[in-house]
C-alpha cells in the first residue's frame, strides 16, 4: 500500500524525517515541539508561537514578515497548539511551491528554511527580552481565542465534555492555556520560558517534496543553529487506566435553541496497544461512518440528530460521543445512544458491520500517501507513541479483527461522563 | 474524448459530452493512490423559480434543493451511504446557492463506486413517509446552522444586502419553509434539474480515462433520457441599492462579530468576463485588507481585529458582492477606521511592488490548491457552470495589471452600496 518510507536521522538535536518524492507541487515542512501538559507551563508554552509569528531578527516588523512569505510564492505558513496524549504539541507548517512552477532565483526550499529556522531561533528581541509590545497583543489574541470557544457550541460541548471528565488529569487542560495565567506573562518571563521551551522540547522536523535527507541535514545545520542542543529524548507514554465508578452527568444551561449531547468514555486501548486496530474497530462500528450505529439509529430510524457520531482518540484512551439534538429529546436519545454502546458489549456486530466498517478504515489509512501533511501525521503519531507500526501492518490487524476481537474492545470501554448543553429556561 | 495539456501545470485533462449531454471529464493524477468524482447539477438554492422549454412556470418551497439532497440517498434497499461504505468509499454531498454536488471518495473498487454515485443520483425515490422523516433531521441541521454566529452573520450581511434575489434565502431554508414539501415537489424539482444535459461529472485521481469514459458511456447507454430544452431560472429584478444598510442579531458570542461587503451595481457577468473580475477583485481584497498589509496590521495593533478578520468575493450572474471582518470588540469603531484607511488607498491607488508581491501569492496559492483532488472537483465545476475555464486561472493572475486594480478598486468601493452585519450578546 505504502511505498513511501520517511528516511530518519538526527541533526543538532532534531530528529529529521524525510520523504523524497515528486509526486506533489510543493514542498511540506513541519516542526514539531513537544513538551509535557502542565498547569504551570501549558499558557506560556502556548503564547509563545504567537509572538514568533509576529517577527524575527530580519524581519523585525509583522508586515516585513509577511511580506516575505509573500515574497516566496504566498508560502504557507501556519502554526497549531494541540494536546496529544498528556503532551502538549506545537506544529509549525510550511508548504512551498516546488521551484520547477515558478521562475525563482534561490532556490525555495532553502529560503523556507531560512526563514522557519530564524522564527524558531531568532526571534526579534527588545535586550534580553520578547519586544514587548508583541507579548502585549498577543496575550490578548489568545485570551480572545479561549474566550471564543463558546461561539461555536458544538466545540464549546466537546471541549466541556473532556475537561469535566479529566478534572483531576492534565488533559483537562486547554492546550491554549489558561486565562487567568495570561496577566502574569511579562516580555521578560515568556523570554525565559521561550528559551528552556527550546532547550527541553522534543523536536520532530518533516519534509516531503523533491529533496533529499542529505540536503535537508544541511539546511537544518545551517539555518536552526541548535548544535549544542542534547538530543530530543523519545515520547513518554503516561498513560495509566482509570476505572469509572459511576457515570456523572452535568449539565450547563445556556442561551442556545439546540441542546448538544456529548459523552465520554474510557478504554484502556491506547495507540502503541496491539488491541488499537479493535478500538478503531469499536470506534467505526459504533459512530465513525454513515453506515455505523449511532447515525442509522440515533439520525436515520428515530430522526432525533442531523449528526450523531463518535471518535478515538488512541493517545489519550478516550471515545467522545456527540451530538446535537432538540432540547426536549434529551432522554430518549441518551437511552438510543446506551443501548447502542451495549450492544457494542454484547457483541451484536454483523458481519455487513464489520466488513464496512474495514474497507472504510482501509479507505482511510490508503488515501494518507495522498497528502503530505497526512503522512507526515502518520509517522509523528509513531514518534508520539513509540510503537514502530507501519500503515499496512495496522491495516493487516483491523482486516484480522471478528466480531469477538470488537467484544473485547468493548468490554474495555467504560462510560465516564454525560455532558448536556442545554437552554435556559425548562422546557 | 478529447484532451487539453496544461504544460504550466504538468496536467492533462480529458473530455467529452455523451449523447444525453452529460459533460464528463477527467484528470489523472499520477502517483495518486485516491480517486475522488463529484457528480453535480447546476441547481442550487437560488433557483426557486424556473420554467423548462415546454412547461408551466413554477415556483418552490424555500430549502427545497438541499432538501433533494438530504432525500436523494434513501434507495429501495436503504440508505446509499451503506452500499459505498461496502465498497470503501466515503461519500458527502453538499448543497450551495448555485449546484448541488454528490461526491466520493476511494482507493480501490473505483469503477464499482462511480456506477454507485452515478445510479443514486440518477434513481430518486421519494414517499411520504420518507419525506416527512427527514423534516426532523433537516430541522435539526437548522437548528443547528441558527446557533452559529458565524452562519447568522454571514447571512445576515446577505439578507441586509439583498432585496429579491433568492441569495438572501438561507440555503436549507426554514422549519417552516420547508414543511409543505411533498415527495411531489421533489420529483417536480428533480425532473427539471437532474437531466444529463444540466449536469457535470468530474473524476479525478489515479484512473485510466478510457476505461472511466467507457464505464460512463455504457452506464448512460443504458438508461433512456428525452431530450430535455433549457431551463428558464426566473428572478425578479434586484434593486441595484442595499436592503438594509445595518442588520443586527442576537446570539451568545463572546465578542460582537461584524462582516461588511460592497453589493456590485452590475452583477450579470459569465464565461470569461466574469472569471476576470472575479480574479481582480480577489487581488484587490487582498492587497487592500491581507495579513501583509500595513491597514490589517494597524487595526491588528490597535484590537480591533483579530486572526479572524477575512475577506472573500461571492458572484454569479445574478448577484455580486464582497464580505469581509470578523470578530471584534467595537463593530462601529471598526468600521469608522476602516473607511478612514481604505478612503487613503483610494486617493494614491496600489504601489506596483506590493502588487507584484500579492500576485505571487495569488499564483502560490493556487498552485498549492492544485494538490488537492477535491478543490479541484469543487473549483472546476463551479467555474463550469459559470462557462469559465478552471485551468485558465493561472495565465489569467499573470495578465492582471495593476492599472486594473486599482480600476477595480474604485470601482468596488463604493460607501453607498456597503451593507453591515452584526452579531451580539443578547
Amino acid at each position: 500500500m505504502t511505498n513511501h518510507v520517511f528516511q530518519h536521522g538526527n541533526v543538532g538535536g532534531i530528529r529529521i524525517h524525510v520523504l523524497p518524492t515528486k509526486t506533489f507541487k510543493t514542498y511540506a515542512i513541519s516542526l514539531y515541539a513537544g513538551v509535557p501538559l502542565a498547569e504551570e507551563t501549558v499558557t506560556p508554552t502556548a503564547l509563545i508561537p504567537f509572538v514568533l509569528r509576529r517577527g524575527t531578527a530580519s524581519y523585525p516588523e509583522t508586515t516585513q514578515f509577511r511580506e516575505r512569505l509573500e515574497e516566496l510564492y504566498g508560502a504557507g505558513f501556519g502554526f497549531d497548539v494541540y494536546k496529544r496524549g498528556d503532551y502538549q504539541i506545537i506544529q509549525f507548517r510550511m508548504d512551498t511551491i516546488n521551484d520547477s512552477f515558478v521562475q525563482s532565483k534561490e532556490s525555495l526550499l532553502s529560503q523556507s528554511f531560512a526563514f522557519l529556522g530564524e522564527v524558531i531561533t531568532q526571534p526579534v528581541l527588545e535586550g534580553d527580552s520578547f519586544r514587548a509590545s508583541y507579548v502585549g497583543t498577543e496575550r490578548e489574541t489568545v485570551r480572545k481565542k479561549l474566550e471564543a470557544i463558546v461561539n461555536d457550541k458544538i466545540r464549546y460541548a466537546a471541549e466541556r465534555c473532556i475537561e469535566e471528565m479529566c478534572r483531576e488529569e492534565p488533559y483537562r487542560l486547554h492546550p491554549l492555556g489558561q486565562r487567568a495565567d495570561l496577566d502574569a506573562i511579562t516580555p521578560e518571563s515568556l523570554h525565559r520560558s521561550y528559551r528552556s521551551w527550546l532547550e527541553g522540547a522534543i523536536l520532530d522536523l518533516y519534509v516531503v517534496g523533491d529533496t533529499t535527507p542529505e540536503e535537508v541535514e544541511k539546511l537544518v545545520e545551517r539555518h536552526f543553529g541548535l548544535g549544542s542542543r542534547a538530543v530530543s529524548v523519545p515520547y513518554q507514554s503516561r498513560f495509566s487506566p482509570r476505572t469509572v465508578t459511576d457515570v456523572r452527568t452535568v449539565e450547563e444551561r445556556m442561551d442556545v435553541g439546540q441542546g448538544k449531547l456529548n459523552m465520554g468514555l474510557r478504554t484502556s486501548i491506547t495507540y502503541k496497544d496491539d488491541a488499537y486496530a479493535h478500538a478503531l474497530m469499536y470506534n467505526g462500528i459504533l459512530g465513525g461512518y454513515p453506515h455505523s450505529k449511532l447515525f442509522v439509529n440515533v439520525r436515520e430510524k428515530e430522526s432525533l440528530a442531523y449528526y450523531a457520531s463518535s471518535r478515538y482518540d488512541g493517545h489519550k484512551g478516550i471515545a467522545t460521543i456527540q451530538s446535537g439534538i432538540e432540547i426536549q429529546n434529551y432522554g430518549k436519545a441518551v437511552d438510543i445512544i446506551r443501548k447502542q454502546l451495549d450492544e457494542m458489549k454484547k457483541g451484536n456486530i454483523s458481519d455487513l458491520e464489520l466488513n464496512q466498517t474495514k474497507a472504510m478504515i482501509r479507505n482511510l489509512l490508503s488515501e494518507i500517501q495522498d497528502s503530505a501533511f497526512e503522512m507526515i501525521a502518520f509517522d509523528f503519531n509513531r514518534q508520539l507513541s513509540g510503537k514502530d507500526r507501519t500503515a499496512e501492518e495496522l491495516l493487516s490487524q483491523v482486516e484480522a479483527s471478528g466480531a469477538e476481537e470488537v467484544k473485547r474492545a468493548a468490554a474495555t470501554v467504560q462510560l465516564d461522563t454525560i455532558y448536556f448543553l442545554t437552554g435556559q429556561k425548562e422546557e | 474524448m478529447e484532451q487539453i495539456h496544461y504544460e504550466r501545470l504538468q496536467e492533462t485533462l480529458y473530455h467529452e459530452v455523451l449523447d444525453n449531454g452529460l459533460k464528463v471529464y477527467v484528470l489523472p493524477k499520477p502517483g495518486f493512490t485516491k480517486t475522488y468524482a463529484t457528480f453535480a447539477t447546476k441547481y442550487g438554492s437560488v433557483d426557486n423559480h424556473f420554467r423548462v422549454a415546454g412547461g408551466e412556470e413554477t415556483t418552490v418551497p424555500d430549502g427545497i434543493a438541499h432538501f433533494l439532497e438530504h432525500k436523494m440517498f434513501e434507495e429501495p434497499e436503504g440508505d446509499i451511504f451503506a452500499t459505498f461504505a461496502s465498497n470503501g468509499a466515503s461519500a458527502n454531498a453538499f448543497t450551495s446557492f448555485e449546484q448541488t454536488v454528490y461526491l466520493f471518495s476511494a482507493t480501490e473498487k473505483i469503477e464499482t463506486n462511480i456506477e454507485t454515485l452515478i445510479d443514486f443520483v440518477q434513481r430518486p425515490y421519494f414517499t411520504d413517509q420518507n419525506v416527512e422523516k427527514e423534516k426532523g433531521i433537516i430541522g435539526q441541521e437548522i437548528n443547528m446552522y441558527a446557533d452559529n454566529p458565524d452562519w447568522r452573520v454571514y447571512f445576515g450581511l446577505i439578507a441586509a444586502m439583498y432585496q429579491k434575489n433568492p441569495v438572501r434565502i438561507d440555503i436549507a431554508g426554514t422549519v417552516e419553509s420547508i414543511s409543505p414539501i411533498t415527495k411531489e415537489t421533489l420529483y417536480t424539482c428533480y425532473n427539471a434539474f437532474y437531466h444529463p444535459s444540466n449536469m457535470l461529472l468530474f473524476i479525478v485521481g489515479g484512473v485510466d480515462p478510457e476505461a472511466v469514459f467507457e464505464l460512463v458511456r455504457n452506464n448512460q447507454g443504458r438508461k433512456a433520457y428525452e431530450p430535455q430544452g433549457e431551463i428558464e431560472r426566473i428572478f425578479e429584478r434586484e434593486p441595484e441599492e442595499v436592503g438594509v444598510k445595518r442588520l443586527e442579531n442576537k446570539l451568545a458570542v463572546s465578542m460582537p462579530k461584524c462582516l461588511f461587503g460592497f453589493k456590485e451595481k452590475e452583477a450579470g457577468l459569465s464565461g470569461k468576463a466574469a472569471v476576470r473580475r472575479d480574479l481582480t477583485t480577489k487581488l484587490m481584497l487582498d492587497l487592500l485588507l491581507g495579513s501583509s498589509t500595513a491597514l490589517y496590521q494597524k487595526l491588528y495593533d490597535e484590537e480591533l481585529i483579530s486572526d479572524s478578520f477575512g475577506h472573500e468575493y461571492n458572484s454569479s450572474p445574478q448577484y455580486a458582492f464582497s464580505a469581509i471582518g470578523g470578530d471584534t470588540k467595537d463593530p462601529d469603531l471598526l468600521l469608522k477606521r476602516i473607511r478612514e484607511e481604505i478612503d487613503a488607498i483610494l486617493q494614491t491607488g496600489f504601489e506596483e511592488r506590493d502588487f507584484i508581491r500579492a500576485r505571487n501569492k495569488k499564483i502560490g496559492g493556487h498552485l498549492r490548491m492544485l494538490n488537492s483532488p477535491e478543490s479541484i472537483a469543487h473549483e472546476f465545476t463551479r467555474y463550469q457552470f459559470r462557462g469559465g475555464d478552471f485551468f485558465g486561472v493561472l495565465p489569467e493572475y499573470e495578465s492582471i495589471t495593476l492599472d486594473e486594480v486599482n480600476e477595480r478598486l474604485r470601482e468596488h468601493i463604493d460607501w453607498d452600496q456597503l451593507a453591515v452585519s452584526v452579531v451580539v450578546n443578547p
